[in-house]
């Protein structure tokens, strides 16, 4: 067992990795009623193309599959997943990202039997062709509430004006003609491939005893022959260009939304330096678009924005970029004003003064994410993901200094891997 | 564990609330002003927060008021506006980081002085607001108000309320009309804040940790008079339902939106309120309800569905997202689980899951600093002065009997049906 420290937040992480390959970490939180538990696997919408486990070549699998699996791993022969949890008083829920799928529960009581049934029921997939079928129409009507959603709209035309190959371009629930090509057999075939232990990791933050938890796991989960597999994941080269500069759309909204990308070029990172990038990268966005800058209220006093208006950066190992995003009768003009605000010297518009009171506001605000429990499980599990332990984000911020983000500025904010993505009403 | 929970008055209708806790990492302070739901008030109550947070006396633009917060360790404020029955409720609020953390002593105070200015000093030119200001937050105003359209599900609900209780305050869209915008102006507007600060039910509250100096700062700088506090009637509950409406639009979408209104006529004073919440999460309130295991896992209609009980107003609300062609069968699916509902055909099985699903969401209120403050606001609004362990212990004793005579007081009042463009 590993224990690490954060004596500033006074807060500790546990780890043990058991002999299965299973990672499983656990944050203590004396006094909190809630206890909350996530089984993650590293396999999320952009994974589609890998070499399944036991085969030799690369298959392309259809868009959604791992949102589907999701759905899917809800069923059992005899009972209902459901009703065990709420029999408990427990709530599960699952979720599929572009990185990972998630299956996690929160309960006030019971907590060790309800981890039971998590681990029990993701490690035993119950497929057959008829529940295949069922879930079709249900995920159909899940994507089709996604396709009236105009900020889901706005933001994937956005992807796909900056991405030509990565599958970040496609929609995490696939399509509906995508989901209906889907079969049980290529169901266990992305299962067996991304749902192996050493591919997996458990997070558990409550009142809780690790011994207990430990014990807990050990006896639920199920055995692998192989203690850790190597997963090829495959990923088609990514062209350093943007893929349209401009994509247009119209649905019923009121006012036009808009979704400004910037795509990011400065791939492959890792652990401390892929944390270091992500926040050097947000804190110069809000040192210009959030209602602090000079620039937003800029905009905001010329009438052309909102408070609805933002920015941040998301990336990970094979893909990244920085968004710009509002509602704005007239999105043309701030793509113009940000692309001339850009052109200039950088060390106009970023200044030591905003810097350091920013990074200010970033640590207070890391603490008070310390109070929900949910919000610890999900931070932890998508940085740990990165190789990163979320109890040094404090110290990665505060090594960063203003010549940081100049050289970053530099890198990343230019006009050809600017993109403009616009829906207005119809 | 029970909060210690101490409830000051500070001067006519208005109170301090004290919660003290130490789990969190940070503090919350909160104002909640009570108004009444009308269409007069409404647009104007909706945009003062957004004027508010323009410029306050000493800080006259909305740049200054946001790096104060941020120097003061990205302390949040927020405000919003919602009505809870026929009342609008004003919530201005700030959480920052608990200054022990930060070995900040001063943070506190800080952060309380920064709050109150934005309420209680804003910036003024000849006595009314900036006109500048005003307008350009009426232009936001109006485009936040337009686009409710945006988020087709919560407009669907607003719609069937709107719909239903038309000859009610309570169908008030809590933001506001676009037609009332124009005859607003900075004085108007300027003597509608002063009406709010003098004439609301102020309830104010802390929660997080703190010592006998801060608490006495708080009380010290809170004191005033509300001398003629506005009463608000408590909302009249219909009970039978004359005319049965059936709704549709015909949207540019891809997917058909029901919701369901039904009167129950049950008030939240009455004992069998609980029952009608077990009732109703039988119903459609989680994974294991009927509506979702027949109109989603066994027929596949829908993505979601769910029931809901609007409490001040005695409403129950059903909602689902389904293909256009599916309307009468996902209809008469809904319309066969709530017979059985009032038939009692549901288990021991299914009362225990609801119960405890409600129980563990009241006790999940204790790990969140911003639920504890509206828990006990929530319970200041109804009169309800039972703590959150007696709330729990209420629900513990509904048997099945109940249950069945609340579901059957369950009345179909309003359909609606967002429909695509045919």
């Amino acid at each position: 067992m590993k224990v690490f420290t954060n004596e500033r937040l006074n807060e500790q992480v546990l780890f043990k990795e058991l002999d299965s390959g299973l990672k499983i970490y656990f944050m203590p939180k004396p006094g909190f009623v809630k206890k909350y538990a996530v089984f993650s696997t590293n396999y999320g919408s952009i994974d589609n193309v890998f070499v399944p486990i036991g085969e030799d070549k690369p298959v392309e699998v259809p868009e959604g599959i791992a949102h589907f699996l999701e759905h899917k791993l809800f069923e059992e022969e005899e009972a209902n997943i459901f009703d065990k949890f709420s029999k408990l008083g427990a709530s599960v829920n699952a979720s599929t990202s572009f990185n990972q799928t998630s299956y996690l529960f929160n309960t006030t009581d019971h907590f060790y039997q309800c981890l039971e049934i998590l681990i029990r029921f993701v490690q035993s997939p119950y497929l057959t062709d008829e529940n295949v079928e069922k879930e079709k129409g249900i995920i159909a009507q899940e994507i089709k509430m996604y396709d009236d959603n105009p900020a889901w709209r706005v933001f994937f035309n956005c992807l796909r004006a900056m991405y030509i190959n990565h599958p970040i371009r496609i929609d995490i629930a696939g399509t509906v003609d995508s989901i209906n090509t889907i079969t049980k057999e290529m169901l266990y075939k992305s299962y067996n491939t991304f749902y192996h232990p050493s591919n997996m990791v458990l997070f558990v933050v409550g009142d809780l005893s690790f011994e207990e938890i430990i014990e807990t796991v050990k006896k639920s989960e199920k055995k692998y022959e192989l203690k850790s597999i190597d997963i090829d994941r495959i990923f088609e080269e990514e062209p350093r260009r943007v893929n349209e500069k401009l994509i247009e759309d119209t649905m019923s909204v009121s006012t036009p939304l808009f979704y400004i990308g910037f795509k990011d070029y400065d791939l492959g990172l890792e652990g401390r330096e892929a944390i270091k990038k992500d926040l050097i990268t947000n804190i110069i966005l809000d040192m210009l678009f959030t209602p602090s800058a000079k620039f937003y209220n800029d905009l905001y006093n010329d009438g052309l924005i909102d408070s609805n208006f933002g920015a941040y950066f998301s990336g990970k190992k094979t893909y990244g970029h920085s968004i710009i995003v509002g509602q704005s009768n007239v999105p043309e003009k701030i793509y113009e004003r940000i692309e001339k605000l850009f052109a200039k010297n950088p060390r106009e518009f970023l200044a030591k003064e905003d810097f350091e009171r920013l990074k200010k506001n970033e640590l207070g605000n890391f603490l008070m994410g310390f109070n929900s429990v949910e919000s610890i499980a999900n931070n932890f599990i998508d940085l740990y993901f990165d190789k990163f332990n979320i109890l040094d984000y404090l110290d990665v911020l505060e090594s960063i200094e203003l010549d940081d983000l100049l050289d970053r500025f530099k890198k990343h904010f230019n006009s050809e891997n600017m993109v403009l993505s616009v829906v207005r009403p119809n | 564990m029970e909060f210690s929970n101490e409830r000051v008055k500070l001067g006519n209708g208005i109170y301090l609330n004290l919660i003290k806790t130490s789990k969190f990492k940070s503090n919350l302070l909160s104002y909640y002003f009570v108004r009444p739901l009308n269409k007069d008030e409404v647009t104007k109550n909706a945009l003062i927060p957004l004027v508010l947070k323009r410029g306050t006396k000493d800080l006259n633009t909305s740049i200054e008021i946001e790096k104060k917060f941020e120097d003061m360790y990205g302390a949040n404020y927020s405000s919003t506006i919602n009505k809870r029955g026929e009342r609008h409720v004003l919530r201005f609020s700030a959480e920052w980081a608990n200054g022990k953390y930060l070995n900040d002593k001063e943070l506190n105070y800080g952060v309380v002085e920064l709050l109150r200015q934005i309420i209680y000093n804003p910036y003024i030119e000849n006595n009314a607001f900036s006109k500048e200001y005003v307008e350009q937050e009426k232009e936001n105003h109006r485009i936040r108000i337009e686009s409710k359209i945006n988020d087709k599900r919560s407009y669907a609900v607003n719609r069937c309320i709107e719909e239903m209780c038309k000859y009610e305050d309570f169908s008030l869209y809590s933001l506001g009309y676009v037609e009332d915008i124009d005859s607003i102006n900075e004085i108007n507007l300027y003597q509608q804040y002063k009406n709010i600060l003098n004439t609301s039910q102020i309830e104010i509250f802390f929660v997080g940790d703190y010592d006998e100096g801060f608490k006495r700062f708080l009380i010290d700088n809170n004191r005033v008079e509300i001398e003629n506090p506005v009463d608000i009637p408590r909302e009249k509950i219909i009970t039978r339902v004359e005319q049965k409406n059936m709704i549709e639009d015909c949207l540019d979408v891809n997917q058909g939106k029901i919701v369901i209104g039904y009167r129950t006529g049950v008030a939240f004073e009455d004992d069998l309120y609980n029952a009608l919440l077990i009732a109703s999460d039988i119903l459609g309130g989680g994974p294991n309800s009927k509506l979702f295991r027949n109109v989603r896992e066994k027929e596949s209609l829908a993505y979601y569905i769910s029931s809901s009980i609007i409490k001040y107003k005695s409403i129950m609300l059903i909602d689902a997202g389904i293909e256009f062609e599916n309307y009468q069968k996902t209809i008469n699916i809904i319309n066969a689980q709530l017979d059985e509902l009032k038939l009692g055909e549901f288990s021991e099985d299914d009362i225990e899951i609801s119960k405890k699903s409600i129980i563990t969401s009241l006790k999940s209120i204790r790990d969140s600093i911003f639920h504890i403050s509206e828990f006990f606001f929530s319970q200041i609004l109804a009169k309800d002065s039972r703590s959150l362990e007696q709330v729990m212990d209420d629900f513990e004793s509904v048997n099945k009997e109940q249950i069945i005579e609340a579901a059957q007081k369950i009345n179909i009042d309003t359909i609606y049906f967002m429909n695509g463009k045919k």
